[in-house]
Parts: structure tokens; sequence; C-alpha cells
């Protein structure tokens, strides 16, 4: 799974339209088993929800073609308009979400996620017969790739181009991407353990029997390897025709289209790849002929424009860009937008970090989450139409065997429980704690800090609100040694596993680093280490589920935040068109142009 | 003439080298690390430090500025971003194509802006100050007048955002605001950008209103244009041969500044129309820390008030020839 | 009557009032000759002969009367029929040449655009006709000098170069409007001896408007002293001159440096300012000024308008007899000796 730009590394980004609305808030939130259902009125879209289905696909799910959505239309010209074009079309360079929506378009990887029913998903194989065979315990993993899959120019892709692609992720140039498989195959610090294949220096743990099977040999197991496989970052690039920096703005196509314009940040323009057999491909539908990709738009316009439905408009839709919070009422309130709107809660974890290095007292962090005011929170971002309210560290869209639960009863009491606050406080020994609180100082930010300065006050503690820049944000808090006790931060996914999640927001502490909390439990630490090793995936996710629980119950480090669900809007005669509940974006693979 | 010139562009460069140095040093004094966009969602340190070697930003600062300035000329190499030839402005952090070609791209696109705004805005402003001056103080100056006022107190993204909601949107009266090139449909051109031009000069007209009138109104109590009228020169000859003669020089200057500050970038227009120009291009570079974009937006914008300038004093002399000898 | 100017009337709506002006005038020219119209600022000079033209704001000014030139009624004319007339027939040329002219246009393009206006010709022949007119009035190297600008020209080639563009279409009238206040005292005289030699040479008719009685002496035939919108005293040159009549008149010639007076005589100014001309004064409207009304015994002078009398010839608007004045100014004259 991928991060976007905005709220990952965007940290230096100023605030524009779109970026307001959509991060530099600070809080996505995760997404929630029961949205809101304290409160009465919930919007019915949020109500509808239900997180995504993620499992494991057969061989025979991993045949193509697509399933193709209700009433699809093969033919026409789509037209996809968005605020940012793609920084990197290299795959090697893509993390971010829409680079990944864009990727699907262009390029396949070993393994990907295909659409089977609404919200229902397999990992299946893409350019392999199936999601992969594992071995040695979860060491080795091996992928045998279809007869008949093709680069653009015709030529047969394989398994040295996967050994390559892997290979060229190593050199310099590339910064960007995911980084797992590189480390899995030799250590943490991966560039420096091997340069890359330029030089002519090959990775012997990735072998290649054949032209059509590859193996990979980890150092340690990795179960669910498959899933880091279908990052878009793993998808694969020609070992003839790579031109190394110069690939990230002409990469070559092994996925149904080519790109036919490109104008940096103004307009991408696709068209069929003669090459592509939708029969080997079980996840892309490339049911339009041509796509137009403009960019260039705010937030604000784009959800004007596919509001107003006009001409060219009709066939218009957006892969990122929300109802912006000064139109989300409007939109939502107007039934006869109900069937061109799509409502998806954010996969992200949201989480208000305690800084365990001074917030030492279980009792004052437990008290902490009683009286937080989730339900006043959400109410000052746009209410259940805008957030919802979960209790898991882990997100319900991007955590396969994901299990609800409930520690400090804001299912029930939302709006927080300054009683029950009053008493641990009282058993703290610290009966009237101060905790200085940090915020990305936006609009939005100020809002919520009076709602948790309220809220925690009433309970006792005394609240110091430290705004710091929107800028340097993420710099300040990621500091080891911040003055701040309490400060939000966001994670998300890489695959629905807790694998890409606890590892590594309780992982290693260093400046800049994830662990926000500055968590470092022995008990933690070895309990990550066992069920990352573990072989068997579903005993690995249900570990890890409990994993989440356990944390909250025995240390505490964190208030879960809330998540914000995005609206969206699409032109009405595009068919197909829903946020992927994963990547948080329109994904490509069902759109088609109703006639 | 000629020496006039010469002396001027010389200057016009000192200005420009002097502005992007303040520009180049004053990004630095932003406590953002551009490097950060460019390394990935787990960013450990070597990678950090390579993403800053592959963007040339490891260097010291002085050394980053000469062989910034060095590649305007000779054009640059970097590392992890391949060649860029001269005229290299440098590769933006962001997206990594030459500044160049994406500033030669945008550029387009304001100067039609632009120039079909100011085109309008200077059109209308000149006729209706006219008109205003020649109907002192009866109701088609009053309205002029008036209109001129509202004119000069809205905001373009107020104006701007409401007409395209019901303009674009709900009556449908004008298409959405884009660029085509003139050279592939002229026609798609006009309709494009005409909504925009007219906000622009709705709120540009204004000033110009103002400003012909009462020049035009003092012009015409001038001796030499009650000569032309005793030498029987027509009303209209009298007028426009003499009259607005004189007011020309007024409005070339704040015509100068005002079209150096579009070209500049018409940040709040092209953002509001949803326009790739120059000026959403600068506002993405100071979004995204992205310094050798923002450098070259506020080198263009520079250079285009610096240029006009000169073109405003040249045009002094051929207006008023008194200028020519002083 | 080449020009004849009868009861005109120019009235000036502004905020504060109705400005008369021009109060019931009347006066006539005759071909080949030269009048002058003398009188302080505000008298209405300038007025009456912008009248003539026809060159006031019909939307503030209201004018009635009569001006026929050449047997022709310009008051009511149309405005085309006025644009012909004006630079073609009537030409005018204004106090300060520097502002007059165009800063903007070649001296040569500004006398060649009348006479292309007028007589339709092409450019190239307007432009010989402006040399020519230059060379004229007095203009050396004319053919360079045609491409200068208003700036490049000295204060007096300027008067010389307005008087060209005057000039360029042959007019019966020329309405000279202070032509040598703004201008040296030696370049005056230039300039005054030029008039007077296109005079002789083309019989054109010249109204010479100015405050200056010696320039009148110079030039003038005929003389008429203007008051509060209102003529006081008309004559010939040597009748206003050396018997002026009205003591308006008299206290110009006082107020004018001679050569005939002993310099270390103090100037005497015409005592106290001229009137408002939206408040005249009843009666006389120099009464206030005048230093002579107890002579006459009556209140007649605040109380009733004198008319210029006789009807013809020498005349004056004052109700002291010929007596009277012939006495008054043989004492002042003794007084100031």
């Amino acid at each position: 799974m991928t991060y976007p730009k905005r709220s990952a590394s965007a940290l230096l980004a100023a605030a524009s339209l779109a970026l307001v609305s959509a991060c530099a808030a600070g809080n996505q939130g995760a997404p929630s088993g029961a949205p809101a259902s304290a409160g009465a009125s919930s919007a019915p879209a949020a109500a509808t929800y239900k997180p995504a289905q993620i499992s494991l696909g057969t061989a025979e799910d991993s045949k193509g073609p697509a399933i193709p959505p209700e009433g699809v239309v093969k033919g026409g010209t789509v037209t996809m308009i968005d605020r940012d074009d793609f920084a990197h079309l290299d795959p090697a360079q893509v993390y971010v979400n829409t680079e990944a929506n864009m990727g699907l378009l262009i390029n396949r990887g070993l393994t990907g996620y295909k659409r089977v029913g609404k919200g229902e998903y397999k990992l299946v194989g893409d350019l392999a017969t199936d999601a992969g065979q594992v071995s040695d315990g979860g060491k080795t993993w091996t992928f045998k790739l279809k007869d008949g899959v093709k680069w653009q120019d015709g030529n047969p892709i394989t398994s040295a181009d996967v050994k390559w692609t892997i290979e060229r992720m190593f050199a310099p140039f590339i910064t960007f991407g995911p980084q797992y498989v590189q480390a899995w195959l030799t250590d943490v610090n991966y560039k420096k353990a091997y340069p890359g294949p330029y030089g002519g220096k090959e990775l012997d743990n990735i072998e290649t029997p054949d032209d059509k099977t590859v193996v990979f040999k980890f150092k340690t197991p990795h179960a669910d390897a498959n899933y880091a496989f279908a990052m878009a970052g793993y998808s694969i690039v020609p070992k003839a025709k790579d031109t190394k920096e110069k690939y990230d703005k002409e990469p070559v196509s092994s996925g149904p289209y080519l790109i036919k314009s490109h104008v940096v940040d103004k307009s991408i323009e696709l068209a069929r790849n003669p090459n592509w057999d939708p029969a080997s491909d079980p996840i892309r539908g490339a049911y339009p002929d041509v796509w137009k990709m403009e960019f260039g738009q705010e937030a604000l316009q784009i959800s004007d424009r596919l509001e107003a439905d006009s001409g060219p408009d009709q066939t218009a839709f957006t892969f990122y860009a929300r109802i912006p919070p000064e139109r989300l009422q409007q939109v939502l309130n107007n039934s006869s937008l109900a069937d061109r709107r799509m409502i998806s809660p954010s996969p992200y974890g949201n989480y208000y970090y305690f800084n365990l290095d001074r917030v030492k007292n279980q009792k004052v962090r437990q008290a902490i989450n009683y009286a937080w005011p989730a339900k006043q929170i959400q109410q000052t971002v746009g209410g259940p139409a805008a957030a919802a309210l979960p209790t898991t560290i882990l997100n319900e869209n991007t955590t396969v065997g994901y299990k609800t639960y409930d520690l400090f009863e804001k299912t029930t009491k939302p709006e927080g429980d300054i009683e029950k606050a009053k008493q641990l406080l009282a058993e703290s020994g610290t009966p009237n704690p101060t905790i200085v609180y940090a915020y990305n100082q936006t609009p939005n930010q100020e809002q919520v800090t009076v709602v948790i300065k309220n809220a925690l006050e009433k309970a006792g503690i005394k609240v110091v609100a430290k705004p710091l820049d929107r800028k340097t944000y993420y710099d300040s808090i990621s500091q080891t040694k911040n003055e701040f006790d309490l400060y939000w931060g966001g994670w998300g996914a890489d695959w629905p596993s807790g694998s890409t999640v606890m590892p590594v927001i309780f992982g290693p502490i260093s400046d800049g680093g994830q662990n926000m909390s500055h968590l470092n439990d022995p008990t933690v630490n070895a309990e990550m280490k066992k069920i990352t090793e573990m072989s068997d995936i579903d005993a690995a996710n249900a570990a890890w589920m409990d994993l989440d629980k356990k944390i909250q119950e025995t240390i505490t480090p964190l208030v879960v935040a809330e998540n914000t669900i995005s609206t969206m809007l699409h032109g009405s005669k595009v068919g197909g068109a829903e946020i992927d509940p994963q990547q948080w974006i329109v994904s490509p693979n069902t759109i088609f142009v109703k006639q | 003439m000629l020496r006039f010139l010469t002396r001027r562009v010389l200057g016009a460069l000192v200005i420009l080298v002097i502005i992007s140095a303040v520009t180049f040093f004053l990004f630095y004094a932003i406590p953002a690390d551009p490097a950060r966009l460019a390394c990935g969602k787990v960013c450990p340190p070597a990678t950090l430090e390579q993403a800053r070697h592959n963007l040339g930003i490891d260097q010291p600062l002085m050394v980053q500025f000469t062989s910034w300035l060095a590649g305007i000329f000779i054009g640059r190499d970097y590392e992890g971003l391949g060649h860029c030839p001269a005229p290299c402005l440098g590769f933006s952090f962001v997206n990594r194509a030459p500044v160049f070609e994406t500033i030669m791209d945008r550029l387009p696109v304001t100067v039609a802006l632009t120039i079909g705004a100011a085109v309008i805005f200077l059109v209308f402003g000149v006729a209706t100050g006219v008109i205003a001056a020649l109907k002192q103080g009866k109701a088609l100056d009053k309205v002029a007048s008036v209109s001129s006022l509202v004119g000069a107190s809205v905001q373009i993204y107020f104006v701007g955002t409401l007409t395209m909601y019901f303009f674009v949107y709900q009556i449908h009266l004008f298409s959405q605001p884009k660029y085509v090139p003139i050279t592939e449909d002229p026609v798609g051109w006009f309709n494009g950008l005409l909504l925009p031009w007219l906000v622009l000069a709705l709120i540009f007209t204004a000033n110009y209103t103002r400003m012909t009138r009462s020049t035009m109104v003092e012009n015409l109590s001038e001796d030499y244009v009650r000569t032309a009228r005793a030498k029987g020169m027509s009303g209209r000859s009298v007028v426009l041969r003499f009259a607005l003669r004189g007011t020309l020089t007024p409005i070339v200057t704040i015509f100068g500044v005002d079209l150096g500050t579009l070209i500049g970038g018409a940040i709040i227009t092209e953002t509001t129309f949803g326009l790739q120009g120059l000026g959403r291009l600068s506002v993405r570079a100071v979004d995204y820390s992205d310094l050798p974009t923002l450098m070259a937006t506020v080198l263009v914008a520079a250079g285009a008030i610096v240029l006009l300038n000169v073109v405003v004093d040249a045009l002094y002399a051929v207006i008023d020839p008194r200028v020519r000898l002083s | 009557m080449f020009l004849e100017v009868n009861e005109l009337t120019v009235d000036f709506h502004t905020e504060d009032g109705v400005v008369k002006a021009v109060d019931g005038l009347s006066f006539e020219v005759e071909r080949g000759t030269t009048l002058g119209i003398v009188g302080e600022s505000g008298s209405g000079k300038s007025v009456t002969n912008l009248a003539i033209l026809g060159l006031h704001n019909p939307e503030t000014s209201r004018i009635s009367g009569s001006i026929a030139f050449d047997g022709q009624e310009l008051l009511g004319s149309s405005r085309s029929t006025m644009e012909k007339l004006r630079g073609n027939k009537i030409a005018m040329i204004f106090q300060d040449p520097l502002t007059s002219l165009s800063p903007f246009h070649t001296v040569g393009a500004q006398i060649a655009e009348v006479y292309r206006k007028h007589r339709g010709v092409s450019k190239s022949t307007a432009r010989d006709r402006a040399i020519e007119m230059l060379d004229r009035v007095g203009i050396p190297q004319p053919k360079v000098r045609v491409d200068e600008f208003p700036h490049q020209f000295s204060g007096g080639m300027r008067q010389r170069a307005m008087i060209a563009m005057a000039l360029v279409c042959d007019p019966g009238l020329l309405i000279a409007d202070e032509p040598t206040t703004a201008l040296d005292v030696t370049v005056q005289a230039q300039i005054l001896d030029l008039l007077r030699e296109l005079q002789e040479q083309s019989g054109t008719a010249i109204i010479l408007i100015t405050h200056d009685l010696g320039v009148v002496a110079n030039t003038a035939h005929n003389v008429l002293v203007m008051y509060a919108g209102r003529a006081v005293e008309r004559g010939t040159m040597r009748e206003v001159l050396r018997e002026p009549r009205h003591p308006y008149t008299w206290g110009l010639l006082g107020s004018m440096p001679s050569l005939h007076r002993p310099v270390d005589l103090p100037l005497e100014p015409v005592r106290g300012t001229p009137p408002s001309l939206i408040n005249v004064p009843r009666g006389c409207p120099f009464h206030p000024r005048c230093d002579h009304m107890e002579l006459l015994g009556a209140q007649v002078c605040t109380v009733e308008r004198p008319e210029l009398s006789p009807h013809r010839g020498h005349g004056d608007a004052c109700y002291l007899s010929i007596a009277q004045k012939t006495e008054l100014r043989s004492r002042s004259g003794e007084e100031k000796q």
C-alpha cells in the first residue's frame, strides 16, 4: 500500500486547497468498524460502509480477464482530473498512491489485487501464474511467469526482467520506492550491500532457472512477501530497455496502455498497448480506449466541475481529489448526486502519540484516552460524514483478519468519560498533570486543539498547546528529544497486514523516524520479531491483531485518532468508479465510459 | 538609443543576478529539506544523503549557486537525474524535469492570459475613460466611475469562482477555462481563455478608466488642445490625436507595471481557473520546496518586470519627443 | 463690414452662479485692419474671441447676440461649418506658444495638417507649404526645422511657427490673443513687425488682444477697451491713445510704462481690482474704482449703466461730459508733470 505524498513526505508542503482538506490538517484517520454509531444522525453514506475483505487467490483466480463491473462498456475516452501530475513513472520510484494508480495502467508486477466484488479483493498472480509458492519456511519464494506476457514492443517478459527490476532498485538514483524486498535479500542497509546491476554485478539470491521462473531467497522468513510484490514499486522494468534515471520519464509499458503524450504537470494521454493481452490479466479491465489526464485543478474546481456534470465533464472523474469541506454538506445533501458519489474512510492509521519519555505514567495515558473527546473532534471536522472513530491501532481496511476491540469505551461514550479519567488520574498520584500538546498549525487543527484542551482540562489535566509550523511539523515531532507530550502522527500499511505497521510505528527509534511514541519494550519487540518470522500468514495476522490490543492494554502509547472519510464524485457517464479501500483512491481497473 | 538600451539591458542583468541570489539564499533560510521529498516513506539517513547528492544540494551553498549560474550558460550534469542542456535552470526537485522545459511550456499560457486580458482592459479602460472625460458629470461618466470603483474593489478569487459557478457550470455560457495552443485550435484557444480574460479585465479596467478619465480631463483643457480645435480639427481628431496622446504616458507606465506583474504569474487567476501557467507553477514550487522551479519563476517574473521597464522607458521617448533629448 | 459683432453676450453657468463674461458687446473689424482689444485679465477679451471661433463648450456656456463674418452669421452655425472656418478663414494665435503647440507633433506636421484639413492637398504638398510658411515667418533653415518639435524651438521661433500655422490657409481674419506677452521684449517687437508685414502682404484683418497699450500703439488701427465684459471705449488707435475719454482707459494709460514719461515717476496701476463677473456692480461697473464720480453729483453712476456713445467713431461709456473729461485729463497730466 502506498501513502499519499501529501501526508507522507509532504510534510514540507505548504497547504494549498487540496492539501488543507487532505491532510495538512494533520488528521486522516483510521476507519472504524461501527462508524460513530453513538452519533444518532450519522450520514447514510458512512453507515453503509463495510471494510474491505482481502484474501489470497488461487492460480485459477490469477487467470484473466478481469471480472467486469456491472453494465460495462468497452471503448470511449475517459478523462481523469487531478491537482498534481505523477512525480515518478519509474516503478522503482513509486510509493505514492496516485502514482501507484497510474502504474496500474502501464505497469504489471508479479502479484496484484483482483477485485472480485464490492469491497472484496484477492491477492493473485499478475504476471505470475499464481500469488507465488513459498518454501523453506517462508524464506524462498518462487514465481512462474504466465505465457504470452509481453512488453509494449512485443518482446516477452522474462524472469531476467524480474531479476533486473529488483537489482536496479539498489542503484543510487533510486531513492523513493519501497525497500522491503531489497532489505530482505541483503540487509537493512541494503544500498551498501549491493550497488545495483549497472556495474555488472548480480544479486545471487535472485535465481532465474529458466525464462519463466524466478526464485527469491530471503535471509529470514517472509510469509507475506507475495503481498510486498503487489506494491506498485515492484512492477517490472525491462532489462533491455532500462534507461536508468531517464526511465522515470519514459517508462516501457507492460500494462494495457501506452503513454502517447505527457506534458509535465499538465496532461497525459494514454492509448492502448496492442501487446497487452486481457486474457493474461486478472486485475485490469482497461475498458476505455483512451485516457486523458488533466492536472493543475484544485479540489474545489474538480468538485464543482464534477458536480455540474456538463458536457465533456460527464466522462470525467478524479483519482484523488476529495470534495473539500466547504462543499461537503452540499454534495452529501444533494440526492441527485447519490449514484455519482463515492465514499470511503481512510486506510491509514492515525494516532495521537504519547511521548513515553515524558508521559511515563500509564494511568495518565489511560486517563487521557478515557477523557478523549472523540465525538467533539468528529463534530469539529465535519461530523460523522467526514470522520469515523476507530478504536484500534490497525486499520480495518488494511488488515487481513481485522478484529475490533474497544478498550476505552469509545463506542459507548465517544464524547469521553471524564469521571473515569479523574479516577485514573487520582490513582496515578498526579491528579493534575500538565500535558504539552503539539499540533500542526492549520485552521482546522486550531479548532481541534481547543476541543481537546477543553475536554482534558475537565478531567483536571493542564494542557499547554504548542502550535508548530506546518512545513516543519513532522520534523519537529519526529525528533527523539522533543519537548512535547502528545502529538498527531500517521502511518499507512504497505499491504494489508500488521507487519508493515507495528514494526514501524513501534520499531527503531531515530530522529526523523516513525516510532514517535518512543516505545521500546522488550516483550513487544520480541513478539514483533516472532510474528514477522511466522510462516503461517493467517496466524501472523491474528497475532498482529492480538498485539494491537495488548499494546494498548499494557502500555497505552497512543490515543487512536479520528479517521477522515473521503467523499468523491464522478461524471454521470463514468461507470465502475469506486474508491479502492486500500489505496483510498479511485481505481482505474473498473472504470468504463457509458454510451 | 542604442547606448540607452545597452545600458539598461546590462543593468537588468545585474538586477536579475541579484534577485536570483537573494531568492536562492532566502530559500535555504526555510527550515525544510527538499531531499525529504525525494526520499521514500521510509527514509534512512543513507538514502536521504543519496537524495541530497542526486539533487546537488549536498554542496556548499556558494558552490550550488555558482554551478546553478554556470548551468544557465553551459548546461549541467546531475548524477541522479541526467544531463540538463543549456540554458539549464536546474532540474525540478519535484518532477525531475529540466526546469527550463517546464517554464517554456507554461510561459505561453501566462502570456496568452496576460496579453488577452491586457488588450481587453487597455482598450476598454481607455475607451470608457475617454468617454467619461468627454461626458464629464453626465450619467455616462457616473456609470463609468461607479463601475470602475466596483471593479477595483472586487477580488478575483471571488468573482472568478462565482463566474465559474454560474456562467460555466450553471448556465453554460462559457466553456471550462483551459489553455489550447493557438496554433492548434484558434477557436478553442479563444473560448478557453475568454472567461479568465474577462474576469481579469474586469478588475484591471477600473484603474485604466480612472486614470484615463482624470488625465484626459486635464489634457482637454491644455492649450495645445484648444489650438487644435482653433485650427479646425474635427472633434474626434482633437480627442484622439491630441488629448489622448498626452494621456498615454501615465497609461503606459501603469500598463508596463501591470503587464510585468501578470507575466510574472497571475497566481490567483491561474489557480481559480485551473490554468497551468507560471503563477500556478510558482505556487506549486513553493508548496513543494522546489527551489530550481521557484528560482526560474522568480527570474521570469523579475525579468518581465525589468524588461517591461526598459520597454516603457523606450515608449516614453516614442510618445513624448521631449523625453528624447533629455 | 468684414466682421460685425452685435450685442454679444456670453454667460457661463458655474456652481457659484452665472458668470457674465461678455455682456452686450458690439464691434466691427474691416478687412486689412487691426483691431486692438485692450483690458485687464477677466475683462472678456479672450472670451469674446473664443466666441467668434465657436470654441466655448455649449454645455456650460450660453451665447447670444450676433457674430457676422463676411456676411455669414456664426452664432448657431453647425459644428462642421465652424470647423471649416476655423484655421481656414479665421485663425487664432495664442499667448504661450510653448503650451499652445502640441509637444507630440513636429512643427511642420502641425502646420501641414491645417493645410491638408482645409485644402485637401497631399501630404507632400502640405509639407512644402509648411516649409514655405516657416520661411515666410522668418525661420531660418525651414527645411530642417520643419521636422523639429516645438521644444527644440526658441520662444520667438515658436510664436513665428504659431503665426505660420495660423496663416497657412490665408485666413481673412486672424485673432491674436496676447501674442507677445510670453516673449522677451526684443522678440515682442519682431513678432509685431512680422504681423504687420504679413498683414500688408495679405490684407488679413487682425484682432489683437492685449493688456498692453504699447502693443496697440505699435500695431492697431482701431482700439476697443473692455471692462467687465463690456466695451467702455472705442475709437481709432490715435483717438483712444491720444485723447482717451474713459477713466478706465486713463488708468490703463497711466499704468503703462512709456518712453514719454519721466523715469522717476512711479507706475500707477488702476486702483482696486476688477469686479466679480458673477455680481457685477450696479450702474457703471467701473464705479467702485472710479475717482471722478463726485463731479457728477448725482448717484447716476451707481444706478444706471452708461452705454457706449456716440454709436460711431470715438465713443465711450461714461456719464462725464467730453468737457469734464478733457479738463480732468489736462489736470492729471499737470499733476504728473
